[in-house]
């Protein structure tokens, strides 16, 4: 996988793919409510900032991401942060692994992954910081709704992403060889 | 960079996120910078919510076509069901005005609270959670319409929540299906009292505190109990009980509440301008 330093001007364009999650979250997303859960928007960013970010500065932007997602919600400030960052690296991890997968498949799969790691890491943590538990079922449905959502849209997510980095579209992982410049 | 190098830089970026990470959590614990995070958190809540209230604005008609389009069978059972409960209500709101009359004295003269003397303020719904793990949602009145921490917050037939943070423009509410949510109920005759948790959202209540020899019915109302040093005034309805157990020779009972108020579609609450007793 390239690794491409993401310059100041690129981390503008980052804030403001956050600043379109941050709407779409907070306007929409958190009335598409089914089974009693919502997609959930900052950890579909955090999936796909490592993705094509890499590991390392996934794990940077899902951090900044996990704050501001920890603005709007009453869970601890800095719980969404660690979360977004295990699941940032995990999916940068995941993405430097030796490919000839198709890239969009891998997407989603990492996606939905990271969408049900996501959710259980929180739940898992949460409760150690002495959070109340969701109950058996109602988390397997958070899970669901929330991988299956990330599945959708990753695409678009990641395809945003790459462009405000400017390291283009994403292509096959395969047939990628270390060192190779942006556009 | 070699590999070795590139692997090592990224463990160790990832060990500074991971302390910067629990460092907030630790802060947020604390008094002073809790009290600091609750203000940027407010002052983020109000910055957002004209975008907020716009695209609630567009959007809840929007939902509510597809919703009627969808559930539009049901929609005209519902309607004709309304419309004689309705008319039974009104009829008994006829037969009540001289027992409500004579209340109303009683309480003057007692001083006690009483949820339709309480001032009311009319707030709307502007977003759901932003999280799968509470169960909250944000109203367009905060600290500068009167709205302040630990007002409850009631919506058609009963009770919905508790103000938990009140920004200048805008305020969370923590439903009382929350987890984390826990207040003080009534319920029966003679009256017994007992403490309602939430367990999540489309789940009924919980009630505990209910101990053996204290007489539950199913259908039964709950009601707020508004007892000394409550976090409600009494009165508030809350839902009825859809069923209890009692394990063989066991102290206590399970009682499940049902609340009246429909959570999942909320467009329009009602703040109730109460504090609770220091």
């Amino acid at each position: 996988m390239p690794v491409v330093p993401v310059t100041g001007r690129a981390w503008l364009r980052v804030a403001a793919v956050g600043c379109i999650a941050l709407v779409v979250q907070e306007g929409i997303l958190n009335g598409l409510i089914v089974g009693g859960a919502h997609p959930d928007a900052f950890l579909l960013l955090a999936v796909a900032a490592g993705l094509v970010a890499g590991p390392q500065q996934g794990a940077v932007i899902a951090f900044v991401v996990g704050l501001v997602a920890d603005l709007f919600v009453l869970t601890p400030f800095g719980l969404s942060s660690l979360v977004y960052v295990l699941v940032a690296f995990g999916a940068g991890t995941a993405a430097s692994l030796p490919g000839g997968r198709a890239p969009y498949g891998f997407q989603m799969t990492v996606a939905l992954a990271g969408g049900v790691v996501g959710t259980l890491l929180f739940e898992g943590i949460g409760a150690l910081l002495g959070q109340p538990k969701l109950p058996a079922h109602q988390l397997v449905v958070v899970a669901a709704v929330v991988g299956i959502a990330n599945v959708v849209l990753v695409i678009p997510a990641s395809a945003a992403l790459s462009r405000a980095i400017n390291i283009g579209p994403p292509r096959d992982l395969g047939a990628v060889s270390g060192g190779s410049a942006a556009r | 960079m070699s590999t070795t190098r590139r692997n090592t830089s990224q463990r160790l970026t990832l060990a500074i996120l991971i302390l910067l990470s629990v460092t907030a959590i630790t802060l947020d614990y604390r008094g002073e910078a809790s009290r600091a995070i609750k203000s940027v958190r407010n002052g983020a809540r109000d910055a957002i919510s004209p975008v907020q209230r716009v695209l609630a604005d567009v959007l809840h008609p929007i939902g509510d076509l597809f919703s009627g389009a969808v559930n539009y069978g049901s929609a005209v059972k519902a309607n004709e069901q309304l419309r004689n409960e309705l008319g039974a209500l009104r009829r008994q709101a006829l037969e009540n005005e001289t027992a409500e009359r004579q209340l109303q004295e009683i309480l003057t003269e007692q001083n006690l609270p009483y949820v339709q003397n309480i001032p009311q303020l009319l707030a709307e719904v502007i977003s759901g959670s932003s999280s799968n793990f509470q169960e909250t949602f944000e109203i367009d009145r905060g600290t500068s319409s009167g709205v302040g921490v630990g007002m409850p917050v009631v919506a058609g037939p009963g009770l919905v929540g508790i103000v938990v943070s009140a920004g200048s423009s805008t305020s969370v509410v923590q439903a009382i299906t929350d987890p984390d949510s826990s207040f003080g109920v009534s319920f029966g005759t003679p009256t017994s009292v007992a403490v309602a948790n939430g367990h999540g959202a489309g789940y009924p209540l919980y009630l505990a505190n209910v101990t053996a020899d204290m007489r539950v019915h199913d259908g039964e109302v709950v009601y707020s109990s508004g007892v000394t040093g409550a976090s409600l005034p009494a009165g508030i309805p809350v839902g009825t009980v859809e069923s209890w157990q009692q394990q063989g020779g066991a102290l206590t009972k399970t009682v499940q509440v049902r609340p009246f108020a429909d959570l999942s579609g909320l467009n329009y609450v009602t703040v109730l301008q109460w504090f609770p007793a220091p």
